[in-house]
């Protein structure tokens, strides 16, 4: 590649800058505010009435808890997963096609700084739905954390991988359809074969050993992990991939900031 | 370009950009004295904005280097960019944010903190006419408010060196006389102005120092008035009340020459003071002048020779 790093942009000096962008971010969700608090809650109370307190209460208790209590991490991951990649994303895919991101990248701002606003206000948007989807379950099932720093640990990891993977493809994506692409195929059908709604116990052999290759299977499980004190697989599995694909994806978008992949010409 | 030894505002050396095949910017190298107000003139496509891009860390280099007030905008990039404002040819405002909070937020992402700011913010929005809209946002801003607004935000920092990128492209008369007078105001002040335009007139008024670029080469440089008198000639042209048959001696020794017309007389390349003896001359060679013109030569001039080469 023809590109040298358009600036030597791996410092740490601009606290306030990236302290600037945190608040924008948040300040852009409060402005889409209906996109953001409600859709979580109301498809929680959907997924909990339906799934699992009509239809789950047929089902006998998973993990040693009731099918509904079950299902409440899982639906925990659905929403961190879709508000912080999609939150992202288009924040990023706005900024450039509106040009607004050049406000930053006329500025000394690192690629540090950047990447870090950005996942700092993914992580705290992250965990203020994570509160509301709990908040429906501790209310409807009774369900609260065992273990409140994996519980923390899984949300903020999970947070900062797809605000990566939003930040990757909001600077990849050509036109806005192009960001729902990952949604609409890859995401939403992993997480929804990731067992949130079933454990792997139930599933015939061969789609078991399938499921082990979904990343989102070992989010759905660490984080369950956290409330009913075991898993599929061990802890230290889920965790370490959670954590190895966060740190690649965190990566891969800090190189893409730094190179100003379609930020700089 | 007189090197007075001072820090120049922006030093440019045998800076190149390319974009796979295609050279945008071929070696250009210029120099800014600080204070100055520096007109850089070119056609469309010509690679002006590439180099404003350059400048800013909007584009990467290729090649040379681009020094801002002595700092090296590569190495010493945080300094060198907190030094600069700049007002963009497009408007790139932040959609989510009022009108103040553009300012705000933009002086944050140059390590301001609000408290630090927030009167400045106020001060410029109040002289740029802004007050009455300031919790608006921009969407709801007419096209010369958009403009005053672009301004404002590139000087919140305070930098030392504004770059504006066709500052009253799409403006009015009036608000374009306006901002001119804002940009003296500011040049007078201290602040290093670069422009680039598309009306010449407009650097002709504004402009001390001025560079042409043409093809990613800059094709002259240097003071306005030079470049002016140096690639236009002024001409002068009388018309008398007869005929011109022959051209009496004295006439031909000041460069006479007919063109179609023949009670026309030009003389080029003449100084506003050899006015009045070559008319003297005309009457007393018998002839009564009945019109004259004295057209100096202007930017525009200089620019379409320059360009058409």
């Amino acid at each position: 590649m023809n590109r040298t790093e358009a600036t030597a942009v791996w410092g740490f000096g601009n606290p306030v800058g990236l302290g600037t962008l945190v608040k924008r971010e948040l300040v852009r969700t409060l402005k889409v505010i209906n996109q953001v608090i409600w859709p979580p809650i109301i498809t929680t109370v959907l997924y909990v009435l339906i799934f699992g307190l009509s239809i789950g209460s047929r089902i006998p208790q998973i993990q040693g808890v009731s099918y509904a209590a079950y299902l409440v991490p899982g639906l925990i991951m659905l929403q961190v997963i879709d508000a912080t990649y999609s939150e992202v994303s288009s924040s990023i895919f706005q900024g450039r096609f509106m040009n607004s991101i050049q406000e930053m990248l006329i500025a000394p701002m690192s690629a540090v700084e950047m990447v870090l606003g950005y996942v700092i206000a993914a992580v705290l948007r992250g965990l203020l739905i994570a509160s509301l989807v709990l908040m429906v379950g501790a209310l409807l099932v009774h369900t609260l954390p065992r273990n409140w720093p994996l519980y923390l640990l899984v949300t903020v990891l999970v947070a900062t991988l797809f605000c990566s993977l939003g930040i990757i493809f909001g600077l990849l994506a050509e036109k806005f359809d192009h960001i729902a692409v990952l949604t609409t195929f890859v995401i939403t059908p992993l997480v929804f074969v990731g067992g949130v709604f079933t454990t792997m116990r139930f599933m015939p052999p061969l789609i078991r050993e399938v499921s082990l290759a979904n990343p989102m299977f070992y989010m759905v499980d660490a984080l369950r992990f956290a409330f009913t004190g075991t898993g599929d697989v061990p802890l230290a599995v889920s965790l370490g991939t959670v954590s190895a694909l966060t740190v690649i994806a965190l990566a891969v978008a800090l190189r893409m900031t730094a190179l100003g992949v379609k930020l700089r010409v | 370009m007189s090197a007075n030894g001072s820090v120049p505002a922006l030093k440019i050396e045998a800076l190149s950009k390319r974009y796979g095949e295609f050279l945008a910017v071929d070696d250009i190298s210029l120099r800014v004295e600080a204070g100055d107000f520096f007109g850089f003139l070119g056609p469309n496509g010509a690679g002006k904005t590439t180099t404003i891009n350059a400048i800013v860390g909007l584009a990467s280099i290729t090649r040379g280097s681009i020094e801002v007030f002595g700092h090296d905008n590569v190495r010493d990039w945080r300094t060198s960019r907190t030094l600069i404002g700049l007002a963009p040819q497009e408007y790139n405002f932040d959609r989510y944010l009022s009108i103040r909070d553009i300012l705000i937020y933009q002086a944050g992402y140059y390590g301001l903190r609000p408290r630090e700011v927030r009167a400045r913010a106020d001060e410029l929005l109040e002289r740029f006419g802004l007050t009455s809209k300031a919790k608006e946002t921009f969407v709801k801003l007419s096209g010369g408010m958009k403009r005053r607004l672009t301004l404002a935000r590139a000087l919140i920092h305070q930098p030392r060196l504004l770059i504006l990128d066709e500052p009253t492209a799409g403006v009015d008369v009036e608000l374009r006389i306006e901002l001119w007078a804002l940009l003296r105001e500011l040049n007078a002040g201290g602040t290093t102005i670069i422009l680039t335009t598309h009306y010449l007139e407009e650097a002709e008024s504004l402009c001390r120092n001025i560079a042409i670029i043409g093809n990613g080469r800059i094709a002259a440089m240097g003071p306005t008035e030079e470049l002016v008198t140096q690639h236009g000639p002024a001409t002068l042209s009388v018309t008398v009340d007869r005929a011109v048959e022959t051209l009496a001696p004295a006439l031909a020794a000041r460069g006479a020459r007919r063109d179609g017309d023949p009670r026309t007389l030009y003389f080029d390349g003449l100084s506003p003071a050899q006015i009045a003896p070559t008319l003297a001359e005309i009457e007393a060679a018998g002839y009564a002048v009945e019109n004259l013109e004295f057209r100096r030569a202007n930017l525009q001039d200089v620019f379409l020779e320059l360009v058409r080469r």
